[in-house]
C-alpha cells in the first residue's frame, strides 16, 4: 500500500496514528452498543449479554410508529433528492456560469441545522398565512394549510438538507463519465433519454446507490430539522432524544442509539464492499483488455 | 433550492427586524431584536462559543489534516478513496448518538477515566471533561473532524507527487515542506474543512446541550431558546447574524483562495 521509499517503521506508524484516529471516533458509538447489550445497563460492574433492551424496544408501539414514519420519511426524500441530484449535476457539467449554482447547491452544507430548521419554521409559518389570505380574498379554499407543519414540511427540510450530499456524490461519480458517450449514442439514433438509460446511468449507478444510502441514513440520523419541522408526528430520532433529555440514558435508550449505530454500519459498510468488488471488477477488466490476444 | 432555501435564509434578515407579538411578530421596522442580542449576556456567549469554535478548528486541523496528507502522498490511488471513506462511517452515525455516546465514556467513572486511573496516569478522575467548555471542544473535534479529513484530501489533488519529489531534492525539510509548500496549494480545502467546523461548532445546539453543563449556550442554543420563548424576531436576528458570519467567511476565502479549486477534479 506504499509507493516510495519511507521507512517501513515510519509507514506502520501513520497507518496506526489513522486508524487510531477512527478508533477515537468510533469509540464512543461501540461503547454504547456494549451497553446496549449488558443486562444491568450503563455503570453496572458485571457484563451479562442480553437482547432485553432491544425486546423492549421492538415492544414499545410508539418508538414502532415512529421508526415507520422515519421509513416514509426517508423513502420520499430519496425519490425526490436523488434524481434532483442527478439532474442537478448534469446541469452542473454543462454550465458555463458554475460558481453561482455550486454556491446555491453547497451553502446547505455549510448551515448548522438549528439555524436552517427556524429559518424554515417561520418561513413555514408566513407561507399558511399568506396561502389563507389568498384563500379568503380569492375564495379558493383548496389553498388552506399547504404550508401547515406536517410531513411535506418534514420533507422539505430533508431534501434540501441531503441535496448537497447527493449532489456531490453523484458529481464525484460522473466526473468518469465522458460525455462523448452520449454524443455517439444519439449519433446511433437513441433519443435523450434512451442515452441517459442505456449508457449513461449504468456508469453513475454506483454513485447513485451510494447516494440513496446517504440520504436514507441522513434522514434517520437527522433530529433538529424535523423535530422543527415535522408537526404532528414524530421520527425515530426524535423520540430518542427527548428520551435522553427528559429521563436520561435508560436501557431502551442504548439499545435506540445501538440501533440507529447498527444500521449506519451496515448500509456504509454494505457501499464500502460494493465499491471495492466494483473497483476491482473495473480494474480486472482494464487488465484483460490490455493482455495481448491469442490469434486463433 | 432558490424558493426553500435562498428565500428563507435571505428572509431571517427582514423577520429580525418585524416587532414581536405575544406568539408570533408582525411586519413593522425595530432593531429591539438586536439591541437585545447584544445589550445581553448572548453577545458575550456567542464570542465564548466563537473563540471555542476556533479551537476545535485548530484541533480538528492538527488531528485531520496530517491524515489527508498521508492518503495522498503515500497511497496508491487505487486505495485512497477506499481510506477515505474509513472516515465516511463515524460522519454516517447519528451526531445525536456520537454526542450522546460521550457523555458516559467523559464522566468521572467513564471508560477514559477509568483506563487513565488503571494505567497510573492520574490518581483521580478528570471532571473538567464533562459539563465544562472543554468537553464541548472535545464533542466538536469528535463530531467534524472527518470533514476536515475530506476536503484536506480534495485539497491534496492540486499537490501534485512530483512537488515532493522535488522539496526532498532539494533537501527541503519536512517542516519546510509542509508550511511553504502543501499548507498554501492545500489552502482552499483547509479553508472550507475550517469554515464547516467553524460554523457548525458555533450553530449545532446539541453539543453544548448535552456535554456543555448549564452555562453552556452557542449560537444554535441562543435561536433555540429564543423559538422555545415564542420570541421568533431574536432568533431570527441571531441566525442572521449567524448567516453574516458564514457568508463573511466564504467570501473572504473565496477571493483569498478560490474555494472552486477543491471542487475542480471532480466536475
Amino acid at each position: 500500500m506504499r509507493d516510495d521509499f519511507t521507512s517501513d517503521l515510519t509507514h506502520r506508524l501513520k497507518w496506526l496514528y489513522l486508524l487510531g484516529v477512527v478508533a477515537m471516533l468510533l469509540s464512543p458509538v461501540f461503547y454504547v452498543i456494549a451497553i446496549s447489550f449488558n443486562e444491568h445497563g450503563f455503570g453496572a460492574r458485571i457484563y451479562e449479554f442480553t437482547f432485553d433492551w432491544y425486546r423492549v424496544v421492538a415492544g414499545d408501539t410508539i418508538l414502532l410508529q415512529s421508526l415507520e414514519w422515519t421509513a416514509y420519511l426517508a423513502l420520499v426524500t430519496v425519490a425526490i433528492a436523488v434524481p434532483m441530484g442527478v439532474l442537478a449535476a448534469k446541469f452542473y457539467r454543462r454550465s458555463r456560469r458554475k460558481v453561482p449554482f455550486l454556491v446555491l447547491m453547497l451553502t446547505p452544507l455549510f448551515v448548522p441545522a438549528d439555524i436552517m430548521g427556524s429559518a424554515l419554521l417561520v418561513y413555514f409559518k408566513n407561507l399558511t398565512q399568506i396561502c389563507e389570505w389568498l384563500g379568503d380574498e380569492l375564495g379558493l379554499t383548496f389553498l388552506y394549510g399547504w404550508f401547515e407543519l406536517g410531513f411535506m414540511t418534514a420533507v422539505i427540510g430533508m431534501v434540501i438538507y441531503t441535496l448537497p450530499y447527493v449532489f456531490i456524490v453523484i458529481l464525484i461519480t460522473m466526473s468518469r463519465y465522458r460525455e462523448q458517450q452520449t454524443e455517439a449514442a444519439r449519433n446511433c439514433g437513441a433519443t435523450a433519454w434512451q442515452a441517459f438509460w442505456h449508457v449513461e446511468f449504468p456508469q453513475i449507478r454506483p454513485g447513485v446507490l451510494s447516494a440513496c444510502a446517504f440520504t436514507t441514513i441522513l434522514t434517520f440520523n437527522e433530529t433538529v430539522r424535523t423535530a422543527l419541522l415535522k408537526g404532528g408526528f414524530d421520527t425515530f430520532s426524535n423520540v430518542l432524544v427527548s428520551q435522553m433529555l427528559n429521563i436520561g440514558m435508560s436501557g431502551e435508550s442504548y439499545a435506540m442509539a445501538g440501533m440507529m449505530s447498527m444500521l449506519s454500519m451496515a448500509v456504509i459498510g454494505g457501499v464500502l464492499i460494493y465499491s471495492l468488488a466494483a473497483a476491482e471488477r473495473r480494474e480486472r477488466q482494464a487488465r484483460a483488455r490490455a493482455e495481448p490476444r491469442m490469434s486463433a | 433550492m432558490l424558493l426553500f432555501f435562498a428565500l428563507p435564509m435571505l428572509l431571517t434578515v427582514v423577520w429580525s427586524f418585524f416587532e414581536r407579538t405575544q406568539f408570533w411578530m408582525e411586519p413593522g421596522f425595530t432593531l429591539f431584536a438586536y439591541e437585545n442580542f447584544f445589550t445581553s449576556a448572548r453577545a458575550e456567549n456567542y464570542l465564548y462559543s466563537m473563540f471555542h469554535s476556533a479551537i476545535a478548528v485548530v484541533i480538528s486541523f492538527a488531528i485531520g489534516f496530517p491524515i489527508a496528507v498521508f492518503v495522498r502522498r503515500r497511497l496508491p490511488q487505487t486505495a485512497q478513496h477506499q481510506v477515505i471513506l474509513l472516515f465516511v462511517l463515524p460522519f454516517m452515525i447519528s451526531e445525536l448518538v456520537r454526542v450522546f455516546a460521550l457523555r458516559p465514556v467523559l464522566g468521572r467513572t467513564g471508560p477514559l477515566n477509568s483506563f487513565l486511573m488503571e494505567i497510573g496516569l492520574i490518581d483521580e478522575p478528570i471532571s473538567v471533561l464533562l459539563f465544562t467548555p472543554t468537553g464541548v471542544v472535545i464533542g466538536d473535534v469528535l463530531s467534524f473532524l472527518p470533514f476536515m479529513v475530506f476536503s484536506g484530501f480534495l485539497a491534496m489533488e492540486a499537490v501534485q507527487k512530483y512537488i515532493f519529489e522535488v522539496c526532498d531534492d532539494l533537501g527541503a525539510g519536512r517542516l519546510h515542506t509542509f508550511v511553504d509548500i502543501i499548507v498554501p496549494l492545500a489552502a482552499p480545502g483547509i479553508f472550507a474543512g475550517s469554515v464547516f467546523i467553524f460554523v457548525n461548532s458555533l450553530g449545532v445546539a446539541l453539543v453544548p446541550t448535552v456535554l456543555g453543563g448549564p452555562g453552556a449556550v452557542n449560537a444554535g442554543l441562543i435561536v433555540n431558546q429564543a423559538i422555545v420563548a415564542l420570541d421568533f424576531p431574536l432568533a431570527m436576528a441571531v441566525s442572521a447574524i449567524m448567516m453574516a458570519t458564514l457568508i463573511l467567511l466564504l467570501y473572504v476565502g473565496h477571493r483569498l483562495f478560490d474555494l472552486t479549486k477543491i471542487i475542480r477534479p471532480i466536475s
